[in-house]
This record gives C-alpha cells, sequence and structure tokens, in this order.
C-alpha cells in the first residue's frame, strides 16, 4: 500500500504538472499580447526611459487630462490634481454639501439625488472653463 | 473584484495612509481585493504630490506583513488541532507538503508574496507546517518590500494612465502563482522519485 499509493500521488502530480504547464504557456502569451497593446497604444514608450520617467516630477495635469476625471475622485483630490483653488468648484457649482472637499463625485451625485455621469460632466467643464480661461 | 475598485479609491482618497494600511491589511490576510490597481492609483497620487511615495510604500509594507503575521499566527496556533480533527495529517500528499514547505520555506514565502491571492495561502500554509518565524518573517517582508516597491514605482512612472495597467499585472501575478505551484509540485515528485528508486534498490 505504501509504495503503490506513493505510485498514484506521483501519477496525479505528473497530471497536475501538464495541466500547469500549459495554464504557464497561455498565460504567458496573454502577458506578451497585453504588453505589445500597451506598446502599440504608446503608453510604454520605447524611446522614453523608464528611469528617465521614474525621477522627472510630474507637473499639474492639463486641460487634456481633463477626460481623466472618474466618479470616485474626491473634490480635494480633483483641486489638488488641477492645480484649482479650494472654493473655485464650490462656487462655480454651486456646491452645499458640508463635506465639500472631502466627498467623492459619486456620493455628491447620490446626496442630491443626480447621476454621477451629471456631476463629472460638469466638474469636467468647470475645470475645463478654468484651465482655459 | 473590479466593481471594488471604484468605492475603494474614494476610500483611500479621503483617509489617505489609514486607509491604504487598513485595506493592505485586510487583503493580506485572505479577503480578495483589488489591490495591484490600487497600488497602482496610489503610485500616481504619489506623482501628482497626493500621497507621500516612501510612506506610502511603508505603510503598504506594514500592513502587508502583519497581514501576513496574522494568517501565520492563527494557524500556527490552531492549526495543529484543526489537523488533526479533520484528519488531514493521515493524507499523504499533506506530508510531502510539509516536508517541502519547510525545506524550501524563503524561496516559497518570498515568491507569492508576488502571487496575488496564493500569497496568504502560504501564509496560512507555513504556520500549519510550522516554517520557522524567522524565516517566514524576513522572506515575507522582502517580498512584500519589493512587490509594494515595484507596482508604486510603476504607478508612480506612468501617472493617469495607471488603469491600463492591472491587466497586465493580473497576468503577471497568475503566472507567478502558477509557477510557484509547479515548483513545489516538481520538488515533490523528485522527492517521491529518489524515495522510490532507493527502495526498489
Amino acid at each position: 500500500m505504501g509504495i503503490h499509493g506513493t505510485k498514484k500521488i506521483s501519477i496525479y502530480i505528473k497530471y497536475a504538472t501538464i495541466f500547469l504547464i500549459i495554464v504557464l504557456i497561455v498565460l504567458s502569451v496573454f502577458f506578451v499580447w497585453q504588453y505589445t497593446s500597451l506598446r502599440r497604444a504608446n503608453i510604454i514608450s520605447a524611446r522614453e526611459s523608464w528611469l528617465t520617467a521614474a525621477v522627472k516630477q510630474h507637473g499639474p495635469a492639463t486641460v487634456s487630462d481633463v477626460n481623466f476625471i472618474r466618479p470616485w475622485m474626491t473634490f480635494d483630490y480633483i483641486n489638488t490634481l488641477f492645480n484649482i483653488p479650494p472654493d473655485y468648484l464650490k462656487n462655480n457649482l454651486s456646491l452645499s454639501d458640508e463635506g465639500y472637499p472631502r466627498l467623492s463625485l459619486s456620493s455628491y451625485a447620490r446626496h442630491n439625488n443626480m447621476t454621477t455621469d451629471e456631476v463629472t460632466g460638469e466638474v469636467m467643464n468647470a475645470v475645463r472653463n478654468y484651465l482655459t480661461k | 473584484m473590479t466593481f471594488l475598485l471604484g468605492p475603494l479609491l474614494s476610500f483611500v482618497l479621503l483617509y489617505k495612509y489609514i486607509a491604504l494600511f487598513v485595506l493592505e491589511y485586510i487583503a493580506a490576510i485572505i479577503v480578495p481585493l483589488p489591490c495591484i490597481a490600487m497600488l497602482l492609483a496610489v503610485g500616481a497620487f504619489a506623482s501628482q504630490g497626493y500621497f507621500i511615495f516612501w510612506l506610502s510604500l511603508i505603510v503598504v509594507t506594514l500592513g502587508n506583513v502583519l497581514g501576513d503575521c496574522t494568517d501565520y499566527g492563527i494557524t500556527r496556533k490552531y492549526g495543529e488541532i484543526v489537523i488533526k480533527k479533520l484528519g488531514i495529517d493521515r493524507i499523504r500528499f499533506f506530508r510531502y507538503l510539509k516536508e517541502e514547505l519547510r525545506t524550501d520555506a524563503a524561496i516559497n514565502v518570498f515568491i507569492t508574496r508576488f502571487a496575488g491571492y496564493l500569497g496568504p495561502v502560504v501564509s496560512i500554509l507555513s504556520g500549519l507546517v510550522e516554517v520557522p518565524f524567522k524565516t517566514f518573517i524576513f522572506f515575507g517582508f522582502l517580498g512584500d518590500f519589493a512587490e509594494a516597491f515595484i507596482v508604486l514605482l510603476i504607478g508612480y512612472i506612468v501617472g493617469n494612465y495607471w488603469s491600463d495597467f492591472p491587466g497586465i499585472f493580473n497576468i503577471f501575478t497568475s503566472i507567478a502563482a502558477v509557477g510557484v505551484t509547479l515548483f513545489i509540485l516538481l520538488k515533490i515528485q523528485r522527492r517521491i522519485v529518489k524515495k522510490y528508486s532507493s527502495h526498489s534498490k
């Protein structure tokens, strides 16, 4: 029984190994595919050294970054990201919520019976106006 | 788990390092949270001046190490009782697994810190098979630190484009998880073959 049981485990391990090797190959193909699509989209650029990018300080976001605004972002974060005065969004959008600016766009939408798309769109427009004025 | 990402990021933006520590700790114990995406975002926040990179790295590492130690501590204390009650110690494969996890504890603990959800599983098993605490904490810390550093740094470099990267990272963690499982199985197989050949002699 001793050797027989051990042999059985050995056979199961062989099957599991073959299965895992196949999974590993499939995952590697997906990995390469993802990497090449990131390269193609110019998100990973061969021309710019990653080390240079790491040490360079990112400046405040610009008008072209307004589309990155998402409902999970807080007003405080958006103010910092775009270097906007703390009261600009509050006054411009007539925000009355007490939690401002430590409040996410989605929470604000929920408290005021608005859709997140509506609030996000309004904030995007306000930020765009501020940056282009 | 991606549906959780939005609320988690709001939580992190509101409570910063405390939220980061709590979420990393919970995820390190066993709860499947989208931590890689969250760390990439925190790296991006650091590049925008909203977080401090090194402080984030310390907080994330600390949360992960404490989570790992919680898993290890619980199973080290109560694991033996559960194993005996369930009769797991009579399963031959478990005995081989125990031997392997003890022998190659350093490499298994280190690599599984990069293997996503396999990390907590190996922390639990490490306590269960009584991997020496010094080995577990040292290699666990190294792995947690390296993993957090790499993910935060990539988030820092790519900035606003961080959300394009969780996919490739998740594939990488799956490769690490499958790789470690293969390594463990092959080592067990080698041990069995060795034992079997010496027996037949």
